[in-house]
């Protein structure tokens, strides 16, 4: 079966300044020779320190950038640019705020013919509410984003990317801005849109917690440059339908499987007991 | 049976108590009614009496006490002078005003898009924004005359600075995240402007509108006092030439109602236009 995500040998530099003379031109590797692929209805999240090309990753296979070297291929066709094939969900919700709740949601439905069809300003409407309705957030409709908690902001965020149903849903540290009960609450609900749709997921965030709870696989980066470093696949059925599974010892195990990823490779971890 | 009788009591009590509290708060906006206007009042009264009671007969010429300026600008209300130059002085204010307000936001949208155009730009229009308007007064009599045309470029001129600059900072202080996000759900390059960078910008755009409002009818006043046949700046300096100190006073309070006015209307504008900003705390 074609992946539906594939990163291919990917590798992106950037330019950059070096220090105080900055006229030295330097590069920095943030990805370096990263290969992977995700299956159709895959919740892939992608865990890594700060500096390890995450977002780099994320804006590759949004089709903001171009990768230096390799592919990024979607459906097995290398991506060209933004596609409605693939929606973005961002840490800071990037809600537009002159647009109430319902104008958000229907802001993506305005730019492009959804399924080949160009929608009427009621379907547009209708369609919106729906996904409103699906993210939970019947009634607030008109409401404008500064009159939103931060979780509800997500959830409109979360159905703007729906409302064009992409068959990806591309997720950046998206509750790494909430507060710990709102980001439980979301994850759950995330897990049962996830369910209920059949979209593949690719979710990024530097939480291990998370990243063991919500993904069907972890997988697992390096910092400076970013590298992947393993892939952890994780069996844990009971996940999202309440109950404490997070204390259950196969969660406990997979976490620290990640923890020792994330941290045993690292030669800072042998030099910092070198020095104490 | 006790619970009834507490529950009465508790009636009892607060009914009473309810008809204070509303007085309460009628009371609380009516003192704040009379505080915030107290100065005005105190003001006025200063202005009716200390020109008769504290003033010479040889200087209260110079100050007459507000009733002779109300009875004069009714006086010129009535024969229809104050009429026909607040008619005059407002068209030019709008004329260049409008004139401003498109020219001002149009360079601010070209400037703020095209990197080198800015480039080239900047280094002129920080000089000519740091030449006092009035400074040019003379230049533009001289060149464009005394009529309506130098009045209005007058106008012009000193209201698009502020229109300008603020255009163009709205247009650069577009969140980058935004643009992002537009892209991804699907905003091609052409459309990101209609779409996000000009309804992000409004709020500041009118800012500078607002501004620029402002100006105009300052720096109108100004000009009409130099050189004008009519407007309420020549209505001041003539009637002080004519020696008819009430008339001077009547359009200098009339310049002060309007300018006020001005401001209101623009200031709600503004507002209307910002309503989906976070209000600032």
């Amino acid at each position: 079966m074609t992946p539906k995500i594939s990163l291919r040998n990917v590798t992106k530099r950037f330019p950059v300044r070096s220090g105080a003379d900055a006229s030295a031109q330097g590069t920095l590797t943030a990805l370096d020779d990263v290969s992977i692929d995700v299956p159709p209805g895959d919740f892939l999240a992608l865990v890594g320190p700060s500096g390890s090309g995450k977002t780099t990753l994320l804006d590759l296979l949004a089709g903001l950038t171009e990768p230096t070297s390799g592919a990024v291929l979607v459906d097995g066709t290398p991506i060209t640019g933004p596609g409605q094939d693939r929606g973005v969900v961002f840490q800071q919700y990037a809600l537009f705020p002159w647009r109430t709740a319902l104008a958000n949601v229907t802001f993506p439905l305005e730019n492009r013919p959804v399924g080949g069809v160009r929608l009427t300003r009621a379907q547009r409407v209708q369609r919106a509410r729906e996904h409103l309705e699906l993210v939970g957030l019947r009634g607030f409709e008109d409401r404008y984003p500064h009159e939103l908690s931060g979780g509800m902001k997500q959830r409109v965020a979360i159905a703007r990317s729906l409302a064009y149903r992409p068959d990806i849903l591309l997720m950046d540290e998206p509750f790494g801005a909430l507060d710990a009960q709102t980001r439980e609450q979301l994850q759950d609900e995330l897990l049962r849109i996830w369910r209920a749709t059949g979209t593949t997921i690719l979710f990024i965030t530097h939480d291990i917690d998370e990243a063991v709870y919500l993904g069907t696989r972890v997988a697992v980066l390096s910092a400076r440059p970013g590298r992947l470093q393993a892939v952890v696949e994780t069996e844990l059925p009971h996940r999202g339908h309440g109950g404490d599974i997070r204390s259950d010892p196969r969660f406990v195990r997979l976490r620290h499987e990640v923890w020792s990823l994330l941290h045993g490779g690292d030669r800072l971890v042998a030099e910092e007991r070198a020095v104490a | 049976m006790s619970a009834a009788v507490v529950t009465g009591a508790a009636t009892a009590a607060s009914r009473p108590a309810a008809l204070p509290r509303l007085a309460r708060r009628v009371g609380r906006t009516a003192g704040r009614t009379v505080w915030g206007s107290a100065a005005i009042v105190l003001f006025l009264a200063v202005w009716e009496f200390a020109p008769t009671f504290l003033l010479t007969p040889a200087t209260r010429v110079f100050l007459p006490p507000l009733h002779v300026v109300l009875a004069a600008g009714w006086q010129l209300t009535l024969d229809g002078q104050l009429e026909s130059n607040i008619a005059a002085s407002l068209s030019r204010a709008a004329s260049g005003f409008a004139i401003a307000v498109v020219v001002g936001v149009a360079a601010g949208l070209l400037i703020a898009s095209y990197r080198r155009l800015d480039a080239f730009l900047s280094p002129l229009l920080e000089l000519f924004r740091n030449t006092a308007a009035l400074a040019l007064l003379p230049v533009f009599t001289l060149l464009l005359g005394i009529g309506e045309t130098s009045k209005i470029t007058m106008v012009a001129y000193a209201a698009f600075f502020p229109i300008l600059l603020n255009t163009i900072a709205g247009v650069r202080g577009v969140d980058p995240l935004l643009i992002r996000a537009a892209r991804t759900l699907g905003v091609g390059r052409a459309r990101l402007f209609a779409k996000v960078v000009l309804p992000a910008a409004v709020p500041t755009v009118f800012t500078g509108i607002r501004m620029g409002g402002a100006a105009s009818i300052l720096v109108l006043v100004a000009a009409e006092m130099v050189g004008a046949k009519a407007g309420l700046g020549f209505l001041i300096v003539n009637a002080q030439n004519s020696f008819l100190i009430p008339d001077m006073y009547a359009g200098i309070l009339a310049i002060a109602l309007i300018g006020l006015a001005v401001n209101g209307l623009l200031v709600a504008l503004e507002r209307r236009f910002s309503r989906w900003r976070a209000p600032a705390v």
